[in-house]
């Protein structure tokens, strides 16, 4: 790998006019960046703020209030339930594909990875749309079940296959021992495996809970009316122009996935990285 | 590892079925039942919703392609530059920042950007605060291509940036230093070296951003009003939503699966080769 020991790569000094690009850079890239999202904390704390004011005339915390009550903190509270459920229901399910294709114990394991990997191949929404119209013949339409069950179809992709990654990093000559010795292969997979694959499963358990957090598509139609999450709340918010309603969720939407880039520079592994681009 | 014995096998696929019916049920069967719906009305076999998707959207077909190909240019042209220069001159700060766009959702891009690149959004107040811009400007970028392009781009950035970085990275550094040893700068060693040898990665970059872009939802849905063209997506949710007809949105659904495959069409082409 380049960069981490030898920053720069030039011998010569770097001139004046270098610095001042990069500095210059790092400016763009900083109000590119972080300028969308300073908006949002700005809209979040304006209590009042009309044209032609370039900024609030009043500032305070009134619309941040909302979320230790009322609609707000519901769906808040649905939304971390939800998550909860789909990571716990989509690590068990994905646990014993994951295995079988790592060691091979599966036939066809191969094509059944793949098929995982469809939700992410195929636009979502006109697939959404249809099994919305399945899910009404089967009264999972605007149920707390049926929300699950679709942000399990996407959330099923990341753990699958991270942990068919993970199993495959853990030597078979650990648990070929552990069956030498005499435990059966069940046993060895409870006391052996899943113990050495535990880092593996709490980082897919991450990429299914954020990806559950933030899923609007699947929600909002299979969801409505009654099932209403984070990002659905934050949709109508901006509908009926409550920007600054709308403008605290996002924030708090935001908590989680920032919390985790702080903590993925510092212990996980670059790999996960790409999966958030679907997010 | 001994072969599995079969009765260990037959558990292993009981295990595996909860997962794969999930799928099955949520994926697999809706998806079939979009190509079929796409071809029915009132339970007869027929083109009419295609002609219907032919009559009143052929030119939000158009449209959704022409902004993907907006925010697909304007994601490489900054990313590959950008890339190149900082697998060339290492910087962790702007690393960092470009990173930042995985971690915000969709949804929430689509407010951001709404609000920031409103007639007097923050993007204004920010420009005036600089002193780069008059208080009576408005800007009317938001609800248009170019608010939609710059929205997806600003989200697709960050993922791309990643892939190309890794590829980049790959290259091995003696044909950088064999480059500079012939004088070539910064530029050269991007456009001569590390886009050349990385094709493949970027060509896989592309395929995987323009899907995305072309089925893109929840950033336009938040950004778009009412009226002039809008992406597809929009048109099929409106139509399913609002007027509750699953055969033409499942028509437009399948014009999205083409448009879609046809990208990975060319980009599998482009590896046989």
């Amino acid at each position: 790998m380049a960069g981490s020991a030898t920053p720069n790569m030039r011998d010569r000094p770097r001139g004046l006019s270098t610095l001042v690009f990069r500095a210059a850079l790092v400016a763009v890239l900083l109000g590119a960046i972080v300028g969308p999202l300073a908006g949002l904390v700005l809209w979040s704390v304006a209590e009042r703020w009309h044209w032609p004011a370039m900024l609030p005339q009043q500032i305070g915390l009134k619309y941040w209030i909302r979320i230790t009550q009322g609609d707000l903190l519901t769906a808040l509270n649905r939304s971390v339930t939800i998550a909860t459920v789909t990571t716990v229901a989509a690590l068990v399910a994905a646990i014993p594909v994951s295995y079988g294709a790592a060691r091979a114990r599966l036939p066809l394991g191969p094509v059944l990875l793949m098929l995982f990997l469809l939700p992410q191949a195929f636009p979502q929404l006109p697939v959404f749309a249809s099994a919305t119209v399945l899910f009404y013949r089967w009264n999972l339409a605007g149920t707390f079940a049926g929300v699950v069950l679709i942000h399990m179809v996407g959330g099923l992709v990341y753990t699958v296959w991270t942990m068919t990654a993970v199993f495959r990093a853990i030597g078979e000559d650990v648990e070929e021992a552990a069956i030498n010795l005499g435990a059966s292969v069940t046993r060895t997979f409870f006391r052996i495996s899943l113990p050495l694959a535990f880092p593996g499963v709490v980082a897919s358990a991450i990429l299914v809970f954020i990806y559950s957090l933030d899923e609007f598509t699947g929600t909002l139609l299979v969801g409505a009316p009654y099932v209403t999450t984070l990002p659905v709340y934050m949709y109508t918010a901006s509908l009926g122009y409550e920007l600054q309603i709308a403008s605290v969720t996002a924030l708090v939407l935001m908590v989680p996935g920032v919390l985790l880039l702080v903590l993925l520079e510092r212990f996980l592994r670059a790999e996960y990285l790409a999966f958030f681009g679907r997010l | 590892m001994n072969a599995a014995r079969p009765v260990e096998q037959a558990l292993w696929w009981l295990a595996a079925i909860p997962a794969t019916m999930v799928i099955f049920v949520g994926f697999g069967l809706p998806l079939v039942q979009s190509v079929v719906a796409s071809f029915t009305r009132d339970g007869v076999l027929t083109l009419a919703n295609y002609e219907l998707v032919y009559r009143l959207y052929r030119q939000d077909v158009v449209y959704t392609v022409q902004v993907a190909a907006a925010g697909l240019a304007l994601t490489f042209g900054i990313g590959i530059p950008l890339s190149g220069y900082l697998r060339l001159h290492h910087s962790q700060t702007a690393e960092f920042l470009l990173k930042v766009p995985l971690f915000v959702p969709f949804v929430v891009v689509g407010h951001a950007m709404r609000i920031f690149l409103a007639p007097r959004g923050t993007l204004l107040v920010g420009l005036h605060a600089l002193g780069l811009a008059s208080p009576d400007t408005t800007l009317a970028i938001s609800e248009g291509a170019l608010g939609l392009s710059m929205a997806l781009a600003w989200k697709h950035l960050a993922l791309v940036v990643l892939l190309l970085m890794g590829a980049f990275r790959g290259v091995s550094e003696e044909y950088l230093e064999a480059a500079r040893g012939f004088g070539a700068g910064t530029f050269r060693q991007i456009w001569a070296v590390l886009v050349p040898m990385a094709a493949p990665s970027i060509g896989l970059a592309v395929v995987l951003s323009l899907t995305s872009m072309l089925a893109s939802f929840s950033i336009p849905l938040m950004m778009t009003k009412g009226s002039g063209p809008q992406m597809l997506m929009i048109d099929l949710y409106y139509r399913y939503g609002q007027h509750g007809d699953i055969g033409v949105a499942s028509a437009i659904g399948v014009v999205s699966y083409l448009l879609a495959a046809g990208a990975a069409y060319y980009y599998l082409k482009g590896i046989a080769r």
